[in-house]
Protein backbone atom coordinates (compact mmCIF):
# COMPACT_ATOMS: atom_id res chain seq x y z
CA UNK A 1 0.00 0.00 0.00
CA UNK A 2 1.40 3.43 -0.56
CA UNK A 3 0.34 7.10 0.36
CA UNK A 4 -1.32 9.77 -1.72
CA UNK A 5 -2.06 13.24 -1.13
CA UNK A 6 -4.96 14.84 -3.65
CA UNK A 7 -5.13 18.68 -4.04
CA UNK A 8 -7.68 20.69 -4.37
CA UNK A 9 -8.56 23.91 -4.88
CA UNK A 10 -11.36 24.94 -3.23
CA UNK A 11 -12.12 28.98 -3.38
CA UNK A 12 -15.50 29.66 -1.05
CA UNK A 13 -15.25 26.94 0.09
CA UNK A 14 -17.41 26.34 3.73
CA UNK A 15 -16.36 24.04 6.83
CA UNK A 16 -19.87 22.09 5.67
CA UNK A 17 -19.11 22.06 2.55
CA UNK A 18 -15.79 20.26 3.37
CA UNK A 19 -18.04 18.10 6.34
CA UNK A 20 -20.49 16.93 3.67
CA UNK A 21 -17.19 15.70 0.81
CA UNK A 22 -15.56 14.06 4.18
CA UNK A 23 -18.56 12.04 4.89
CA UNK A 24 -18.85 11.09 0.72
CA UNK A 25 -15.21 10.20 0.66
CA UNK A 26 -15.56 8.05 4.11
CA UNK A 27 -18.27 6.58 2.71
CA UNK A 28 -16.90 5.45 -0.92
CA UNK A 29 -13.83 4.50 0.65
CA UNK A 30 -15.55 1.81 2.83
CA UNK A 31 -17.59 1.08 -0.23
CA UNK A 32 -14.83 0.26 -2.60
CA UNK A 33 -13.04 -1.59 0.58
CA UNK A 34 -15.80 -3.59 0.77
CA UNK A 35 -15.66 -4.43 -3.11
CA UNK A 36 -12.25 -5.58 -2.88
CA UNK A 37 -10.10 -2.23 -3.50
CA UNK A 38 -8.85 -1.16 -0.54
CA UNK A 39 -8.60 2.51 0.07
CA UNK A 40 -8.54 4.36 3.18
CA UNK A 41 -9.18 8.30 3.78
CA UNK A 42 -6.78 8.73 6.19
CA UNK A 43 -6.64 12.61 7.17
CA UNK A 44 -6.87 16.11 5.26
CA UNK A 45 -5.67 19.64 6.12
CA UNK A 46 -7.52 22.75 5.12
CA UNK A 47 -5.06 25.81 3.62
CA UNK A 48 -6.72 28.76 4.56
CA UNK A 49 -4.46 31.47 2.75
CA UNK A 50 -4.86 29.40 -0.50
CA UNK A 51 -8.70 28.28 -0.30
CA UNK A 52 -6.00 24.41 -1.12
CA UNK A 53 -6.82 21.14 0.78
CA UNK A 54 -4.61 18.66 0.94
CA UNK A 55 -5.95 14.93 1.09
CA UNK A 56 -3.98 11.97 2.16
CA UNK A 57 -5.06 8.57 1.09
CA UNK A 58 -3.83 5.13 1.84
CA UNK A 59 -4.52 3.12 -1.27
CA UNK A 60 -2.70 0.37 -4.10
CA UNK A 61 -2.68 3.13 -6.68
CA UNK A 62 -3.23 5.99 -7.68
CA UNK A 63 -6.17 5.61 -10.33
CA UNK A 64 -8.04 3.63 -6.68
CA UNK A 65 -7.39 6.72 -4.88
CA UNK A 66 -8.86 8.95 -8.13
CA UNK A 67 -11.94 6.72 -8.17
CA UNK A 68 -12.75 7.68 -5.22
CA UNK A 69 -12.92 10.92 -5.19
CA UNK A 70 -14.67 10.35 -8.54
CA UNK A 71 -17.42 8.37 -6.87
CA UNK A 72 -17.43 10.47 -3.72
CA UNK A 73 -17.14 13.80 -6.31
CA UNK A 74 -15.28 15.64 -4.93
CA UNK A 75 -13.06 17.63 -7.48
CA UNK A 76 -9.43 17.90 -7.11
CA UNK A 77 -6.63 19.01 -9.08
CA UNK A 78 -3.42 16.57 -8.38
CA UNK A 79 -3.53 13.07 -6.96
CA UNK A 80 0.62 12.29 -6.19
CA UNK A 81 2.07 9.76 -4.49
CA UNK A 82 4.29 10.73 -0.72
CA UNK A 83 6.71 9.03 1.14
CA UNK A 84 5.50 9.00 4.56
CA UNK A 85 8.11 11.10 7.27
CA UNK A 86 7.77 11.31 11.23
CA UNK A 87 10.14 12.47 13.67
CA UNK A 88 10.24 8.75 15.16
CA UNK A 89 11.56 7.84 11.56
CA UNK A 90 14.46 10.30 11.38
CA UNK B 1 -20.53 2.31 11.84
CA UNK B 2 -22.28 5.36 12.45
CA UNK B 3 -26.03 5.63 11.76
CA UNK B 4 -25.05 8.14 8.35
CA UNK B 5 -22.18 5.91 7.40
CA UNK B 6 -25.08 2.95 7.61
CA UNK B 7 -27.76 4.94 5.60
CA UNK B 8 -24.76 5.84 2.61
CA UNK B 9 -23.98 2.00 2.32
CA UNK B 10 -27.62 1.43 2.40
CA UNK B 11 -27.94 3.84 -0.17
CA UNK B 12 -25.30 2.56 -2.17
CA UNK B 13 -26.74 -1.16 -2.29
CA UNK B 14 -30.13 0.13 -3.34
CA UNK B 15 -28.92 2.20 -6.51
CA UNK B 16 -26.21 -0.96 -7.04
CA UNK B 17 -29.17 -3.43 -6.86
CA UNK B 18 -31.34 -1.15 -8.91
CA UNK B 19 -28.62 -0.92 -11.56
CA UNK B 20 -28.19 2.94 -11.47
CA UNK B 21 -24.72 4.55 -11.95
CA UNK B 22 -25.27 7.28 -9.42
CA UNK B 23 -26.84 6.90 -6.08
CA UNK B 24 -29.69 9.24 -5.95
CA UNK B 25 -31.83 10.78 -3.84
CA UNK B 26 -34.59 8.63 -3.76
CA UNK B 27 -31.91 6.07 -2.58
CA UNK B 28 -30.59 8.27 0.16
CA UNK B 29 -33.80 9.05 1.64
CA UNK B 30 -34.77 5.16 1.30
CA UNK B 31 -31.26 4.28 3.54
CA UNK B 32 -32.24 7.26 6.09
CA UNK B 33 -35.92 5.65 6.73
CA UNK B 34 -34.33 2.13 6.69
CA UNK B 35 -32.04 3.21 9.41
CA UNK B 36 -34.73 4.49 11.78
CA UNK B 37 -37.29 1.81 10.75
CA UNK B 38 -38.27 -1.05 12.74
CA UNK B 39 -39.47 -4.45 11.37
CA UNK B 40 -39.71 -2.62 7.69
CA UNK B 41 -42.01 0.15 9.32
CA UNK B 42 -40.48 3.84 9.83
CA UNK B 43 -43.05 5.79 12.29
CA UNK B 44 -42.79 9.47 12.07
CA UNK B 45 -45.45 11.80 13.33
CA UNK B 46 -48.81 10.63 12.51
CA UNK B 47 -46.86 9.18 9.20
CA UNK B 48 -46.39 5.66 9.21
CA UNK B 49 -44.22 4.44 6.13
CA UNK B 50 -43.75 0.63 5.08
CA UNK B 51 -40.54 0.05 3.40
CA UNK B 52 -41.96 -2.90 1.63
CA UNK B 53 -44.60 -0.37 -0.32
CA UNK B 54 -41.63 1.84 -0.78
CA UNK B 55 -40.33 -1.13 -2.89
CA UNK B 56 -37.57 -1.95 -0.16
CA UNK B 57 -37.34 -5.62 1.04
CA UNK B 58 -35.74 -4.88 4.55
CA UNK B 59 -35.00 -8.50 5.16
CA UNK B 60 -32.73 -8.23 2.33
CA UNK B 61 -29.61 -9.09 2.65
CA UNK B 62 -27.91 -8.21 -0.99
CA UNK B 63 -25.19 -9.61 -2.75
CA UNK B 64 -21.58 -8.18 -2.91
CA UNK B 65 -21.59 -6.57 -5.99
CA UNK B 66 -18.87 -4.74 -7.75
CA UNK B 67 -20.94 -2.40 -9.81
CA UNK B 68 -19.29 1.25 -9.73
CA UNK B 69 -21.66 3.67 -8.28
CA UNK B 70 -21.00 7.53 -7.64
CA UNK B 71 -23.09 10.21 -5.35
CA UNK B 72 -25.61 11.81 -8.23
CA UNK B 73 -24.92 16.02 -7.84
CA UNK B 74 -28.27 15.87 -6.05
CA UNK B 75 -27.16 14.05 -3.08
CA UNK B 76 -24.28 16.10 -2.51
CA UNK B 77 -26.54 19.12 -2.66
CA UNK B 78 -28.56 17.05 0.56
CA UNK B 79 -25.40 15.64 2.16
CA UNK B 80 -24.34 19.56 1.67
CA UNK B 81 -27.32 20.76 3.28
CA UNK B 82 -27.51 17.83 6.05
CA UNK B 83 -24.30 19.00 7.16
CA UNK B 84 -25.41 23.40 7.22
CA UNK B 85 -28.46 21.88 9.62
CA UNK B 86 -25.70 19.82 11.62
CA UNK B 87 -23.99 23.21 12.10
CA UNK B 88 -27.22 24.72 13.40
CA UNK B 89 -27.95 22.06 15.48
CA UNK B 90 -24.96 22.31 17.33
CA UNK B 91 -23.37 18.62 16.12
CA UNK B 92 -19.98 18.60 14.66
CA UNK B 93 -21.34 15.47 12.38
CA UNK B 94 -23.87 14.63 10.09
CA UNK B 95 -26.51 12.67 11.49
CA UNK B 96 -29.19 10.69 10.06
CA UNK B 97 -31.55 13.38 11.07
CA UNK B 98 -29.80 15.95 9.65
CA UNK B 99 -30.13 14.07 6.46
CA UNK B 100 -33.74 13.74 6.68
CA UNK B 101 -34.43 17.51 8.03
CA UNK B 102 -32.46 17.96 4.74
CA UNK B 103 -35.40 16.35 2.46
CA UNK B 104 -37.77 18.85 3.58
CA UNK B 105 -37.83 20.99 0.66
CA UNK B 106 -37.43 18.57 -2.17
CA UNK B 107 -40.45 18.10 -3.45
CA UNK B 108 -39.36 15.96 -7.16
CA UNK B 109 -38.69 11.88 -6.48
CA UNK B 110 -39.93 9.69 -3.41
CA UNK B 111 -39.86 12.99 -1.05
CA UNK B 112 -42.44 14.71 -3.62
CA UNK B 113 -44.51 11.44 -3.98
CA UNK B 114 -44.63 11.42 0.05
CA UNK B 115 -44.99 14.93 0.39
CA UNK B 116 -48.25 14.91 -2.30
CA UNK B 117 -49.75 11.30 -0.37
CA UNK B 118 -49.20 12.10 3.27
CA UNK B 119 -49.68 16.14 2.78
CA UNK B 120 -46.88 16.61 4.21
CA UNK B 121 -45.13 19.84 3.89
CA UNK B 122 -41.51 21.13 4.50
CA UNK B 123 -42.59 22.25 8.14
CA UNK B 124 -44.23 19.71 9.02
CA UNK B 125 -41.53 17.23 8.32
CA UNK B 126 -38.93 19.05 9.89
CA UNK B 127 -41.40 19.34 12.80
CA UNK B 128 -41.96 15.71 12.76
CA UNK B 129 -38.10 15.03 12.32
CA UNK B 130 -36.96 16.82 15.41
CA UNK B 131 -40.39 15.50 17.32
CA UNK B 132 -39.09 11.99 16.48
CA UNK B 133 -35.21 12.15 17.49
CA UNK B 134 -36.44 14.10 20.56
CA UNK B 135 -38.69 11.45 21.50
CA UNK B 136 -35.59 9.01 20.69
CA UNK B 137 -32.76 10.81 22.41
CA UNK B 138 -34.48 12.93 24.52
CA UNK B 139 -32.60 16.02 23.16
CA UNK B 140 -31.60 17.91 19.50
CA UNK B 141 -31.53 15.90 16.67
CA UNK B 142 -27.75 15.01 17.23
CA UNK B 143 -28.72 12.38 18.76
CA UNK B 144 -25.72 9.44 19.13
CA UNK B 145 -23.36 11.26 21.53
CA UNK B 146 -19.49 12.38 19.88
CA UNK B 147 -18.33 9.22 21.33
CA UNK B 148 -20.76 6.99 19.37
CA UNK B 149 -22.88 6.32 22.82
CA UNK B 150 -26.65 6.25 23.07
CA UNK B 151 -27.66 9.87 24.25
CA UNK B 152 -30.38 10.61 26.49
CA UNK B 153 -28.25 11.78 29.06
CA UNK B 154 -30.58 14.53 29.75
CA UNK B 155 -32.67 12.51 31.19
CA UNK B 156 -36.68 13.06 31.65
CA UNK B 157 -36.49 16.76 32.99
CA UNK B 158 -34.87 19.00 31.65
CA UNK B 159 -33.70 22.78 32.45
CA UNK B 160 -36.12 25.34 30.78
CA UNK B 161 -32.77 26.09 28.80
CA UNK B 162 -32.56 22.57 27.77
CA UNK B 163 -36.04 22.63 26.78
CA UNK B 164 -35.56 25.53 24.59
CA UNK B 165 -32.74 23.77 22.93
CA UNK B 166 -35.05 21.08 22.10
CA UNK B 167 -37.54 23.40 20.57
CA UNK B 168 -35.31 25.50 19.03
CA UNK B 169 -36.57 28.43 20.47
CA UNK B 170 -36.05 31.25 22.86
CA UNK B 171 -35.76 30.13 26.68
CA UNK B 172 -37.66 33.31 27.37
CA UNK B 173 -40.73 31.60 25.37
CA UNK B 174 -40.26 28.75 27.77
CA UNK B 175 -41.09 30.79 30.45
CA UNK B 176 -43.57 32.35 28.97
CA UNK B 177 -45.25 28.89 27.77
CA UNK B 178 -44.86 27.44 31.59
CA UNK B 179 -46.43 31.18 32.91
CA UNK B 180 -49.19 30.90 30.63
CA UNK B 181 -49.58 26.84 31.54
CA UNK B 182 -49.58 26.32 27.94
CA UNK B 183 -46.32 24.20 28.83
CA UNK B 184 -46.76 21.65 32.08
CA UNK B 185 -43.28 22.48 34.22
CA UNK B 186 -42.83 21.40 38.20
CA UNK B 187 -41.10 23.18 40.85
CA UNK B 188 -37.95 21.45 42.49
CA UNK B 189 -38.95 20.94 46.18
CA UNK B 190 -38.18 23.89 48.29
CA UNK B 191 -36.30 26.17 45.38
CA UNK B 192 -36.65 28.44 42.82
CA UNK B 193 -35.66 26.34 39.96
CA UNK B 194 -38.30 24.75 37.79
CA UNK B 195 -37.75 21.28 35.47
CA UNK B 196 -40.14 19.91 32.44
CA UNK B 197 -41.13 16.81 31.61
CA UNK B 198 -39.48 16.06 28.38
CA UNK B 199 -42.65 13.87 27.26
CA UNK B 200 -44.54 17.02 27.65
CA UNK B 201 -42.40 19.22 24.85
CA UNK B 202 -45.06 17.76 22.56
CA UNK B 203 -47.90 19.97 24.26
CA UNK B 204 -46.67 23.58 22.92
CA UNK B 205 -46.25 21.51 19.04
CA UNK B 206 -49.39 21.79 17.02
CA UNK B 207 -49.59 20.21 13.17
CA UNK B 208 -49.55 23.08 10.74
CA UNK B 209 -51.55 20.95 8.43
CA UNK B 210 -55.17 18.86 9.92
CA UNK B 211 -53.64 14.88 9.90
CA UNK B 212 -56.55 12.66 8.66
Amino acid sequence: MAYFVVQRDLPGVTPEILKSAGMRAKTCCSEMTDEGQSVRWIRSFFLPETAQTHCYFEAASRDTVEEANNRARIPFTHITEVVEMTPDSV
Amino acid sequence: MKDTELAAAIAIALAKKRNRSEIGADELLLGCLQVISRFGVVQMGSWTFDLEELGVDWLDNPERSEAKVAYSPLAVDLFDRAARIATADGSSRIRVSHLLAGFANEDEGLMGELKRSHGITSASWRAAVARAWSARFGKDMSDPQEDGSEAGDLGDYLTPEEAAKALSIHVQTVRAYVRSGKLPALRLAGERAIRIRRTDLDTVLEPLVPQT
